[in-house]
Formats: structure tokens, C-alpha cells, sequence
């Protein structure tokens, strides 16, 4: 499904990746933990077409397609989707506007016809109703006045609509609360499938507590340093990432 | 806070040209601008709040995306006590728009309890659009709340990045910030008509 080959980039000249290898399969929860600044956020942010990173070096594929060629919507039209560790607020922006914006964005880039508005109000109610949320909620301002559980609540709510084949969550920050973690962790399991994959990043073992990974990779000075499974996580919980 | 001598607005002549709206005590005066693409205008407005309990709010909106001109000049004039005065002035310059907003409080010395605020915000959507903002305050009396604020920016990237990674394509996502921009100043029942003529900028 993607395939990160060689890949280093920069950001204002300082080069962050230097050299990442990956090989993501339909299906597969991976977990990539590393340190402070060893290129999580950045790795998250490249793959998802951020401003302000240069990619200098290597190849993503994704579906056999150039991924790295693709603007930021073309990447979410063809199944990537990325949960923000800081959700943007949008005051007067509701979440139905927002969202309806969103999927038939996707469906009309994807030769699908436009969901009517009875259509969509349906599609999210079904998915609130998945994911245990009141129906009240789709009526805010986009992450106005949420609290950090709540912007995780709509960050996995709109991964639920857009349906994406990988997610990419970044969950850099260790000082997530718990709860928040938690909703993040659930949302991944409630939506995992035999075709949808995942990347988590992550400083912090806690949210790998409630998601199981079938990977876990070792990223630290801009190269993935070991792959493993479960068992890395124990490793880096007990002796930290000193030892790669 | 004040500075230099007060002048009554009576004989001021920075009074600005066209209407003065005298509001007396106990009144709200609420007026709303709202200047549509291809329109250019001067909008004079004077408002004297001459009673206690006066009030106003003014809320006004431009969007411009040719040659148009737009000034503002404001001057509100609190001279009774207790008095209220909100201003909210937000807009989009494109093209090669020329904008300017001037907008002055004047605080006369027996005003006092005074609340008076005033914002002006705009968004730069050309290199060639220029934004001209002037707020000004002159308080002579000394137990009041007033504040003004005045920004000139651009889009913000990390929000537009944020509507792009869930496949808004990039000009709705422009119109969609542009939209939460200028929802405040937005009147009532004209939502759809101003939305419209956003996503013609």
C-alpha cells in the first residue's frame, strides 16, 4: 500500500529525515516511536504534503502511484488521511459544512456522484452512532471551545467519514492526557479492518497500551533503527531509546 | 491616555463628511456595512452618543477583488457617561484593491464608565491589494474601558493545510477560512449571499 524508500527531507535547510525505509500492507497497525526530535512529526508531516518540508532524497508510493507529487487534497482523495495532534480551530464553520465539504470533495475527485444533503446527514449519523457521539456535536464550530478529548473525538470522527486506507496519527506530544489517548485508541480499533492500515507515532508507550501494532519501528536521528513487534515497546519502556 | 486638547465634535473639523447620528440616552443605534465585490465606496459615518445608556454597534464587512476603493472613516463620540460603543470592521482585499479604514473614539471628559471597542481586521488575497488601517483613540476622561486592535495578514497555511488534508480543494478551503473570517460581521439573513460572493473572489 505505500512504500517509503530512502526518503530524507528538510525543513528550512535543517535535514530531518535521513533516510527512512518503510513498507506499509493492507491491514497493518505500525507503530513509529523515537525520541524528541528525531523526525516523527516530520515523517507525519511529508507524508502528508505539509508546507514547509522538502523532501531532498528517496520515493513514496502509494498504491504504486508518486505520493510525494501529489498536493495535500489529492493525497486525502486517494485514501490518506492524517489525525492532527493539534486540530485547527474554524469558528463559524459547522462540523456537518465542514464535512459535507470534505466527502464530496473526495467522492466528486473520485468520479463518485455528490451525497445530497439527506444523503450525508445520514452517512453521519450512522457514524456518530458507531462511534457513541451525540448527534448535537455535528452542530459546533469545527474545534471551537472543545476540550482535547473532544478535538480527538472529531479528529477520529472525520477519519470515520472520509474512510481513508491509511491513517497516519500523530500523537508526538507525551502530554496528551490519558482519556484522549484513549478515544484515539479506541477510534483505531473500532474502525481497523483487513484493509485499512495505520501509522501511529508516538513519543509515549500509553497509547499503545489500548491499540495493539503489528509493527513497532524505532525512528531516532531521521533513520528507522530497529523493527520489531510488542516486544520493542517493553524494551523502550524498561531502558528507554538509548539503546538503539 | 489622552493627548492634546479635546475638542468638541461640533466644531472638530476632522468630523467626518456625511451623516452624524446623534443617539440619545437610553437608544441603541446598530448599523451595518456590508461592501460587495466590484464596489467602491466611502463610508463617512459620525455617531454621537450624547445621552447616558447611549449605545452602538457597528459591523461592517468589504470584499474587493478589482481596482475597487474603499475607505472608512468613523468617529465615534462618547460624550455622556455610560455609554457603549462596539465596532467590528473586517474584510478580503484582492486584486489590486486599495483599502483604508480611519477610525477614531473620542472620549469627552465627563464620559465617564465609558466602554468603547473597535477592531478592524483584514485578509491581504493579493501581493497587489493594500490595506491602510488608522484606529485611534483620544480618552479625556479617566474611568473607562476602551480598547482597539487593527491586523493586516494573509491566509493562514496551517489552516488551510488542515481543510486540505481532508480533501477540501484548496480554493473552497480559502473560501472557507475567508467565510470563518468574516462571520462576525456577517448580518443576519445575508449569509448565503455573502458566502457566494466569497467563492467569487
Amino acid at each position: 500500500m505505500l512504500e517509503i524508500k530512502n526518503l530524507h527531507a528538510s525543513v528550512e535547510d535543517k535535514e530531518i529525515l535521513k533516510g527512512v525505509d518503510l513498507e506499509i500492507g493492507p491491514g497493518e497497525i505500525h507503530a513509529v516511536m523515537g525520541p524528541n526530535g528525531a523526525g516523527k512529526s516530520t515523517l507525519a508531516a511529508v507524508l502528508t504534503g505539509r508546507p514547509g518540508y522538502t523532501v531532498t532524497e528517496g520515493s513514496v508510493t502509494f498504491f504504486g502511484k508518486d505520493l510525494l507529487s501529489m498536493s495535500p487534497e489529492e493525497r486525502a482523495w486517494a485514501g490518506l488521511f492524517l489525525s492532527f495532534q493539534y486540530p485547527i480551530e474554524i469558528p463559524g464553520v459547522t462540523i456537518t459544512a465542514f464535512m459535507k465539504a470534505a466527502v464530496n470533495a473526495k467522492r466528486s475527485a473520485n468520479g463518485q456522484e455528490e451525497l445530497k444533503a439527506g444523503e450525508y446527514l445520514k452517512l453521519q449519523k450512522e457514524k456518530m452512532a458507531f462511534l457513541n457521539m451525540k448527534p448535537e456535536f455535528a452542530k459546533r464550530e469545527v474545534n471551537v471551545g472543545f476540550s482535547g478529548g473532544e478535538k480527538k473525538r472529531n479528529e477520529i470522527f472525520q477519519m470515520a467519514m472520509l474512510d481513508p486506507s491509511l491513517s497516519i496519527l500523530d500523537e508526538t506530544d507525551s502530554g496528551l492526557d490519558v482519556d484522549a489517548l484513549k478515544i484515539v485508541a479506541d477510534g483505531v480499533n473500532a474502525l481497523r479492518s483487513p484493509e485499512k492500515s495505520a501509522i501511529i507515532v508516538t513519543h509515549y508507550h500509553k497509547l499503545l497500551e489500548y491499540v495493539q501494532p503489528d509493527f513497532v519501528h524505532v525512528l531516532k536521528d531521521g533513520r528507522i533503527v530497529k523493527t520489531g513487534g510488542r516486544e520493542l515497546i517493553d524494551a523502550i519502556e524498561s531502558e528507554g531509546f538509548d539503546q538503539f | 491616555m489622552g493627548h492634546g486638547r479635546y475638542i468638541d465634535p461640533l466644531v472638530d473639523t476632522r468630523s467626518v463628511p456625511g451623516m452624524t447620528h446623534v443617539v440619545k440616552a437610553g437608544e441603541k443605534l446598530e448599523l451595518e456595512f456590508v461592501v460587495l465585490p466590484g464596489e467602491s465606496r466611502d463610508i463617512d459615518v459620525s455617531v454621537d452618543l450624547t445621552g447616558p445608556g447611549a449605545e452602538l454597534s457597528l459591523k461592517a464587512l468589504y470584499l474587493c477583488k478589482a481596482d475597487e476603493k474603499v475607505n472608512f472613516r468613523i468617529l465615534v463620540h462618547h460624550r455622556a457617561p455610560g455609554c457603549r460603543s462596539t465596532q467590528l470592521v473586517n474584510g478580503i482585499a484582492g486584486g489590486t484593491s486599495n483599502v483604508t479604514f480611519h477610525g477614531t473614539i473620542v472620549v469627552a471628559p465627563d464620559a465617564q464608565k465609558t466602554e468603547a471597542f473597535q477592531e478592524n481586521h483584514n485578509i491581504l488575497f493579493s501581493d497587489s491589494a493594500k490595506v491602510e488601517t488608522r484606529p485611534q483613540l483620544e480618552i479625556y476622561a479617566d474611568d473607562v474601558k476602551c480598547s482597539h486592535g487593527a491586523t493586516v495578514g494573509r491566509l493562514n497555511e496551517d489552516e488551510l493545510f488542515y481543510m486540505r488534508s481532508r480533501g477540501i480543494p484548496r480554493k473552497e478551503a480559502e473560501s472557507l477560512q475567508m467565510i470563518s473570517f468574516l462571520t462576525p460581521v456577517i448580518p443576519e439573513g445575508r449569509r448565503e449571499e455573502i458566502e457566494n460572493a466569497i467563492r467569487s473572489l
